[in-house]
């Protein structure tokens, strides 16, 4: 007997070569990221080295420059790595203690209607309120160390955790729930089975939101109050006047920042892995 | 208890009876279904089909009447109850080969018996080259062939579809009511069809019960006793399909 059926169709990409040719390669998105990025350097360097905003901009080879100096030498007891980790750390602390609490709690407000009317008071009135916001009182409460830092991480993280997770289960489709229903399955086979796989894909949307507003999180944290850090290098560039610390700060922010996404979007291609990219769709 | 053709009752459904309210959906329905009986139902859109049908798998309680397997109350956690509904409803965090294999996880096939089901409905169905991919890898009618294998692989007592093929194109919808047909004749199963269309109904049902408008009861029977496959130009064919849709009639 047949092992494939006749009306088998299964999404497929195949890409056609093309011969080289110059209107091909004007078109490859992979040129085209280079000459914009290619155009973007030798703008920056143009203004920076005409002086068309003043001073206060450094050129991209004196940026390269001063971060590699910062590799080499120690500010305030540690080089470049030792700040960038120090940020990461304060991020991996506090978003990793806002997801485990909030994706749970949002969960259980999505499948159990007491928990929702219990925590969802408390949590529409803290949902408007900005993180930045929590920094002065954070202060008072815990002092200019880490756990004030942390703590403004952990508010600005907390709150697009649970509403991803939540909105994760209310919006599973119902006849996935009768599928299980009908064939005499429990409340446990429902939430196992359909719930939380279901949410997953919407968790990871809210963990790659919380991860973003983390970084800008422990910016203020630090630029307000820190002896290490990102924000705190980008401070001390400000207090000096060098304006290629500034931007090589801002710069590794956004390296890091990115590091840090790709292993968020690594993790969920393994704990999610029919949501696979199909090339070329 | 058995019926005149000699094949036992599996399925009776005793004044079936929903009401919404002050209104009557479903009236006091009254019929039977042999054991191994593929038996299709049509009516007018809008009598109430697929309340029907959601009373029959117990996922939304009746107002009145009952339906009875094997003389017992229709309980899900008893009875083996198979449902395919109109939407494909394949989970799509599983390949494949796990949604097929879902039902029987639920009815706690042991492990080698599942393995052994899980590999014939995949060979019967023609899904065993793509088992490993996953739902959004395929086309619709394909996840619609795999809740109708899901459904088929729990060895149901009552299998219920609910206009499986409504939206899918001629050829494919043909097609694949031979692959059910050949899928009820392997597995004996007891096959409850619900559709709006005539023309399926004639060419997969046993026996085809007519449901008239609300408040919804039976119009009609009409046996159909032409042996697979059925030709749509048979002369046989088309002399019934006429009845049937005379019966049905709104217009």
């Amino acid at each position: 007997m047949d092992t494939q059926s006749v009306a088998n169709e299964v999404i497929k990409s195949t890409r056609e070569k093309q011969a080289f040719s110059i209107i091909a390669l004007i078109r490859n998105e992979y040129f085209l990221y280079l000459v914009s990025s290619a155009a973007f350097v030798l703008l920056w360097h143009w203004v920076a080295k005409e002086q068309i905003l003043g001073k206060s901009l450094a050129t991209p080879y004196d940026v390269v420059k001063e971060l590699g100096r910062l590799m080499t030498i120690k500010l305030a007891g540690k080089n470049l790595f030792g700040h960038a980790w120090a940020s990461t750390q304060r991020i991996l602390i506090g978003f990793s203690l806002a997801a485990v609490v909030a994706i749970p709690l949002g969960l259980f407000m999505a499948l159990n209607r007491t928990v929702n009317a219990i925590v969802k008071p408390v949590f529409d009135l803290f949902k408007p309120m900005p993180p930045i916001a929590w920094i002065s009182i954070a202060i008072l409460w815990f002092g200019i160390g880490e756990p004030s830092k942390v703590f403004i991480i952990v508010i600005g993280t907390f709150v697009p955790c649970l509403l991803n997770s939540y909105n994760g289960i209310r919006l599973i489709e119902p006849e996935l729930y009768d599928v299980i229903r009908s064939l005499g399955g429990n409340r446990r086979h429902e939430i196992l089975q359909v719930s939380f796989p279901a949410a997953f894909p919407a968790i990871f949307a809210g963990l790659q939101i919380s991860l973003s507003i983390a970084w800008t999180c422990v910016l203020a944290a630090e630029l307000v109050s820190a002896r290490s850090g990102l924000g705190w290098i980008i401070v001390q560039g400000m207090k000096l006047t060098k304006p290629e610390l500034v931007i090589g700060g801002m710069l590794i922010i956004a390296l890091v920042a990115w590091l840090t996404t790709l292993l968020v979007s690594g993790l969920e291609r393994v704990l999610c892995p029919w949501k696979r990219h199909i090339e070329g769709l | 208890m058995v019926v005149d053709s000699g094949r036992t009752t599996k399925i009776e459904v005793k004044d079936l009876t929903k009401r919404f309210g002050n209104l009557v959906v479903l009236d006091k329905i009254n019929f039977h279904v042999a054991e191994g009986e593929f038996l299709a139902i049509v009516g007018p859109t809008g009598c109430g089909k697929t309340t029907f049908l959601n009373c029959l798998s117990k996922l939304i309680p009746t107002s009145g009447g009952d339906i009875f397997i094997d003389g017992d109350v229709a309980n899900p956690r008893k009875h083996n109850i198979s449902f395919v509904f109109q939407e494909p409803t394949c989970m799509p965090w599983r390949t494949v080969r796990q949604n097929v294999a879902y039902g029987m996880e639920v009815k706690k096939f042991p492990r080698e018996k599942l393995n052994q089901k899980l590999e014939s409905i995949l060979k019967l169905v023609g899904l065993t080259d793509t088992a490993d991919l996953y739902p959004n890898q395929v086309s619709a009618s394909m996840m619609q062939r795999i809740a109708v294998a899901r459904a088929f692989a729990v060895n149901p007592d009552l299998l219920l579809m609910d206009e499986p093929y409504g939206q899918l194109d001629v050829k494919l919808r043909f097609y694949l009511e031979d692959e059910l047909i050949k899928l009820w004749k392997t597995l004996k199963s007891t096959v409850i069809f619900v559709t709006h269309n005539i023309e399926e109904a004639v060419y997969v049902a046993e026996r085809i019960l007519v449901l008239s408008n609300k408040p919804t009861g039976i119009k009609a029977e009409v046996q159909v006793d032409l042996p697979h496959p059925r030709s749509m130009i048979d002369p046989e064919f088309v002399t019934i399909r006429k009845q049937v849709t005379e019966l049905i009639r709104w217009w």
